[in-house]
């Protein structure tokens, strides 16, 4: 599903983020990638989602090679993926419904199915009863849920979550990562980058370490 | 969309009223030094025109039939003479009369006869130059008919000097005032832009297209460039109203505005839409190269 041959990526100033990346994540497959802060993990999740270029090397996700992929094609890719953000980037001024339709918006998405689809994944995230609430009157975990949800409302083949983690204390750091179980059981590919340790243990997944932007095991 | 658009115009209500505010005064600024600059420059061109020689005609010349339109003939051909007028011995001394007036006994028993007819002749404004305009009275002295040629070469030097000043100066007025309004309100609508770059930026992460992110921004520019043109016909009337009984009778030509309402609603709205239409592509464009 997603493969990196020799990937590399400098940023000018600031060194080498990635050095010499070769990875395979098979189709249904949940992953971690881990390691220290600064290792090269937010880095690896951007290339994959299109958002960073490499400095060398492939990308090929579903067979298409999407290395220095035109503009143009960048939406296309990114209707494929859901992306979960460490800060969830959502509307805090809009309501749940509306930040969770706006996935399926952009793809021109008729309004009964929008409908339809957003009752659907809120209520797999448990927050039906906070569809007409703004954003920013929920809590931590309940925006990570919002922004889950606007993650898998189109169905992606493919989910990346950069640190979903990273902002939630222990409790409900396991439910989000629960949910991420939920959705690779249904055959979406699942990468989760976190440096949580206990997570990794807890949820027995195979685990890519990186270190100093190099793999060094998984 | 367009509901799409009117929802964010509603949602941003504060900053798209600022950004038509800007957009209307500016545009009213712009427009009445277009409307000043017009005005003087009629002005100036009726002095231009006041700006003639004097070809006296010979006595003996203006017997044969059709002789004066033939004078007149001749004269337009040289290059530089943009009009002819014949003032005949009567109507001479009939002006004489009007200038005297009050010392009309002055010219008891002066005969109209005694005054030489003559052509006024007008200049082209390119040959309003010292040297150029020399050139016309030599040719005109050379014809046959010409008694005498006069003119005031100081005053039409003077004029030619101070019609280049005028013309420099409001070009560069102009061009400074065009760059100011374009910078004020690119600015104006870049800010407003500028508060919505995490919208931007979240639809451009979520897969929507660069031209699905623009066209709401699109329509929002053409909206507050309508209100702002809308605004810009109010204040442009509305100040005219109020400067014009500020000021003494005489300077009120300056605020004169010389085009149909029409004209200048028409012209106010089609620039405050492509301002806003181009400042706010231009600036969601700046943002999304970085998503």
């Amino acid at each position: 599903m997603i493969q990196l041959f020799h990937v590399y990526k400098t940023f000018e100033g600031a060194g080498t983020a990635l050095h010499d990346v070769t990875l395979k994540v098979a189709k249904g497959e949940f992953v971690f990638i881990t390691g220290p802060s600064g290792a090269g993990k937010s880095t690896l999740l951007n290339i994959m989602f299109g958002s960073e270029a490499p400095t060398g090397g492939q990308l090929i996700i579903d067979g298409r090679n999407y290395v220095k992929i035109p503009r143009q094609e960048v939406p296309s890719l990114r209707r494929r993926i859901g992306f979960v953000f460490q800060d969830f980037k959502l509307l805090p001024d809009k309501t749940v419904f509306d930040n969770v339709a706006l996935a399926l918006r952009v793809m021109g998405v008729e309004t009964v199915d929008i409908k339809r689809r957003v009752s659907k994944a809120l209520s797999y995230v448990r927050l039906q009863h906070r569809a007409n609430f703004k954003v920013e009157t929920l809590s931590g975990g309940e925006q990570q849920r919002v922004a889950i949800a606007r993650a898998v409302v189109k169905e992606p083949a493919i989910i990346l979550a950069d640190e979903p983690t990273g902002n939630l204390d222990p409790h409900l750091s396991l439910e989000t990562i629960e949910l991420f179980k939920e959705v690779n059981n249904k055959g979406t590919t699942v990468v989760v980058a976190t440096h949580d340790q206990s997570l990794i243990d807890r949820f027995a997944k195979r685990a890519i370490i990186l270190e100093q932007g190099r793999v060094v095991s998984g | 969309m367009l509901g799409c658009a009117m929802s964010s115009v509603r949602d941003n209500l504060a900053t798209t009223a600022l950004t038509s505010l800007t957009v209307g005064f500016s545009l009213a600024i712009l427009a009445q030094f277009f409307f000043v600059f017009i005005n003087l420059d009629a002005a100036v061109s009726t002095w231009g025109d006041r700006t003639h020689i004097v070809v006296y005609i010979k006595d003996a010349s203006q017997r044969a039939p059709g002789a004066i339109e033939r004078f007149k003939g001749a004269s337009l051909a040289v290059p530089g003479v943009r009009a002819v007028e014949y003032i005949s011995k009567d109507s001479a001394f009939s002006e004489l009369k009007r200038e005297m007036k009050g010392h009309e006994g002055l010219l008891a028993g002066v005969d109209a006869a005694a005054l030489p007819a003559s052509l006024e002749i007008k200049l082209n404004s390119e040959f309003m130059d010292g040297t150029k305009a020399a050139g016309v009275v030599e040719q005109l002295k050379r014809m046959d008919w010409t008694d005498d040629v006069q003119y005031s070469q100081e005053w039409v030097e003077k004029f030619a000097a101070f019609l280049r000043f005028f013309e420099i100066t409001a070009l560069g007025a102009g061009l400074f005032l065009v760059g100011v309004t374009v910078f004020i309100v690119s600015n104006a609508i870049r800010l407003a832009v500028y508060e919505r770059r995490d919208e931007i930026e979240i639809m451009s992460l979520v897969g929507a297209t660069d031209a699905y992110i623009k066209l709401p921004f699109f329509i929002e520019g053409m909206l507050q460039g309508l209100l702002g043109g809308f605004l810009s016909v109010i204040i442009i009337y509305a100040g005219r109203w109020l400067l014009i009984s500020q000021m003494p009778s005489y300077l009120q030509f300056v605020v004169k505005i010389p085009l149909s309402w029409t004209t200048v609603a028409a012209s106010v709205f089609v620039f405050g839409i492509a301002l806003g239409v181009c400042g706010s592509i231009l600036s969601t464009s700046r943002f999304l190269k970085s998503c």
